[in-house]
């Protein structure tokens, strides 16, 4: 399965390389004298890398993942994985106006559109996240990733009273709620989207705003964690083949779990085995390919591509990452979670 | 001939001590530069060692708050303090604050507003402030680069940025503070505004207001270690200025790494326990 994906993105270093040899010949043929043959129009200039002062290639800045393509691909693109313009140009529109809509028509929430205007992203220009599978959907689930969603889904129907989802402790609030992590990979959220890659000799470091998580990335060969160390943003190694960082994800807790607010959230995580590559492709975007493997939960790995742009209005510097203190504020939330569920619980009692 | 190689001779022994001289003169260690700059490489992953986190005025050892449970585990081990000169000059209503501080702080916060006014917040893992961040027991790495460092602690995973090529203004405040970082020689100072008034100094309940204003210095004295010392102000808490210094030690396992401490989970029973009829497990 994995090879044909690798198939798939080789053809890239490929054409790289073929226009870099392409220049070697067409240099000699200029300066021969008596050619006759024109050169070519130039080639569009490869984007050079930048290295930082001790040589790897240079990957800081401010980003955002935010994007408005969804991650797998809808229902009515079905068989068709990029846009034209025009397409592109009519979905920004309706978007756009979706927006503004919704900024007019539900001020009254806490969390309105203007929340998170300014923090949407834009779209890919593809129909989905998601490259593999080809037809942009999640593989198919195992036996026993599908035996663990019908009792996830069994266990919410318990705490279910008419479209109430009750809180009874805090236990039955996501992870994400309880503001103790996101599900990683991080993929489009909410808001919050911003990140910041630092590099010194040696590491590479990633920070989310989003729960102020920071992945301090070694890139020195060393191995994993022991495998008896688990962790929310599980552990993480790097290496750089080429201008591109190749991250190889472990260690993940299997308490990583109960946010299903990710596409392919909602599974413990225990097994996950996650590989990312980072790669600039130009003076302001990462290109971020993802390689998801975990053989107890799907039939087959599957790869996503997620666009970090550093050329958002919304993070122009590191001082737009302001501090993200969540749980430190999260007492009312909680409280009146579980303060609703029991005048719930109290009301159905009433009626029997 | 001689003369010449003699004079020679003196001039290069002459040139010898006067370098000699001038180094013990600077005398102080001089750290590695960070690549592609004049400026001190303080990465690394630095933890201080003293009993600072359970007092940083000088104590006495003493047992734990629930030796029924832990026995001496969780004990408070003795130290000398941190404080320049001991005490800290509270104003007189702000040290009978500080001794109400370390009576309730084990208080179930049972409303919101008890949970604003009572109990340490490192037992409900709300993010550590500065400078207790810097002492409160587990290590933290610096990460710096040319332009700003980023200070990633172990404790709730709790992070500050210190902007050192220029000095945007604090949007507002919070807990970790806004901090701008300048070079002093090879120490890193980093003056530290903006901070509310949530957090304590340590698990003795003391304790400060929004006005507070900590200056910090990061001196390196060797490869493995770095001076740490921090000005703190207050005008509405304290008599005048008062400091804390403390050496912070780099981890030298060749593995090291900063672990997850995610304690939210660790403290939500602390927190919401009264709200469920029973515990939830």
């Amino acid at each position: 399965m994995r090879h044909r994906f690798l198939a798939r993105m080789s053809p890239l270093p490929v054409v790289a390389a073929l226009l870099l040899s392409a220049q070697g010949p067409a240099a000699a043929q200029q300066a021969a004298p008596g050619s006759t043959q024109k050169t070519a129009a130039p080639a569009p200039a490869r984007f050079v890398v930048p290295r930082t002062a001790w040589g790897d290639p240079d990957l800081e800045g401010v980003y955002t993942f935010a994007t408005l393509t969804p991650f797998q691909r809808p229902a009515a693109q079905a068989g068709k994985d990029v846009l034209t313009e025009e397409e592109q140009k009519t979905l920004e529109e309706q978007l756009k106006k979706k927006l503004q809509e919704n900024i007019v028509t539900n001020e009254h929430f806490s969390y309105n559109a203007i929340w998170f205007s300014s923090d949407e992203g834009r779209p890919t220009g593809r129909t989905s996240i998601l490259i593999d599978p080809e037809d942009g959907r999640l593989p198919p689930l195992t036996e026993r990733a599908q035996q663990l969603r019908a009792e996830m889904q069994a266990h919410a129907a318990t705490k279910r009273i008419g479209k109430d989802q009750l809180v009874d402790s805090w236990e039955d609030l996501s992870i994400y709620n309880r503001c103790i992590g996101r599900p990683m990979p991080r993929v489009t959220q909410e808001y919050n989207q911003g990140a910041q890659i630092l590099q010194t000799p040696g590491y590479v470091t990633i920070f989310y705003e989003s729960m102020h998580d920071v992945r301090v990335i070694p890139v020195d060969n060393r191995p994993h964690l022991d495998s008896a160390i688990r962790q929310w943003n599980g552990d993480s190694r790097g290496h750089w083949e080429a201008d591109t960082l190749v991250v190889d994800w472990t260690n993940f807790s299997d308490k990583q779990k109960s946010d299903g607010s990710t596409p392919f959230g909602g599974f413990p995580q225990g097994n996950l085995h996650v590989t990312e590559r980072f790669r600039k492709v130009n003076a302001t975007t990462i290109d971020y390919l993802v390689t998801v493997e975990d053989p107890t939960i799907w039939t087959r790995p599957f790869t996503f591509d997620l666009p970090w742009r550093g050329d958002d209005p919304t993070y122009r510097g590191p001082d737009d990452l302001f501090e993200y203190a969540c749980h430190e504020g999260n007492y009312r939330m909680v409280e009146n979670s579980i303060t609703a569920a029991k005048a719930v619980r109290k009301a159905q009692a009433g009626k029997k | 001939m001689i003369a010449a190689i003699t004079r020679a001779i003196t001039v290069a022994v002459l040139i010898l001590l006067a370098t000699q001289v001038e180094a013990q003169q600077r005398g102080a260690y001089r750290a590695p530069r960070f690549p592609g700059t004049q400026t001190p490489d303080l990465n690394g992953i630095w933890q201080a060692v003293n009993s600072a986190n359970w007092d940083i005025e000088p104590h006495v050892a003493t047992p734990s708050a629930f030796p029924a449970l832990l026995g001496a585990i969780g004990a408070e081990p003795a130290g000398q303090g941190v404080v320049e000169g001991g005490k800290i000059p509270y104003q007189p209503w702000a040290e009978k604050k500080k001794k109400e501080n370390l009576e309730k702080r084990f208080s179930h916060p049972t409303t919101r507003e008890l949970n604003d006014t009572t109990g340490d917040p490192e037992a409900k893992c709300y993010l550590p402030g500065v400078p207790r961040a810097t002492y409160i027991g587990l290590p933290f790495q610096i990460i710096q680069t040319a332009r700003q460092v980023l200070l990633s602690y172990e404790f709730a995973s709790a992070t500050r940025m210190v902007y050192l090529d220029r000095k945007p203004t604090a949007p507002a405040d919070s807990w970790m503070g806004w901090s701008i970082g300048s070079w002093d020689g090879d120490t890193l100072v980093v003056d530290v505004s903006a901070l509310n008034d949530k957090t304590w100094f340590d698990r003795a309940g003391n304790f400060h207001s929004d006005a507070l204003h900590v200056v910090e210095r990061y001196t390196p004295l060797s490869p493995y270690h770095l001076m740490y010392e921090a000005t703190i102000e207050d005008s509405k808490v304290f008599t005048r200025p008062w400091k804390i210094s403390m050496p912070l030690y780099r981890r030298m396992e060749p593995n090291i790494q900063p672990l997850e401490f995610k304690c939210v989970e660790f403290s939500e029973e602390f927190l919401y326990g009264h709200l469920v009829d029973k515990p939830s497990k």
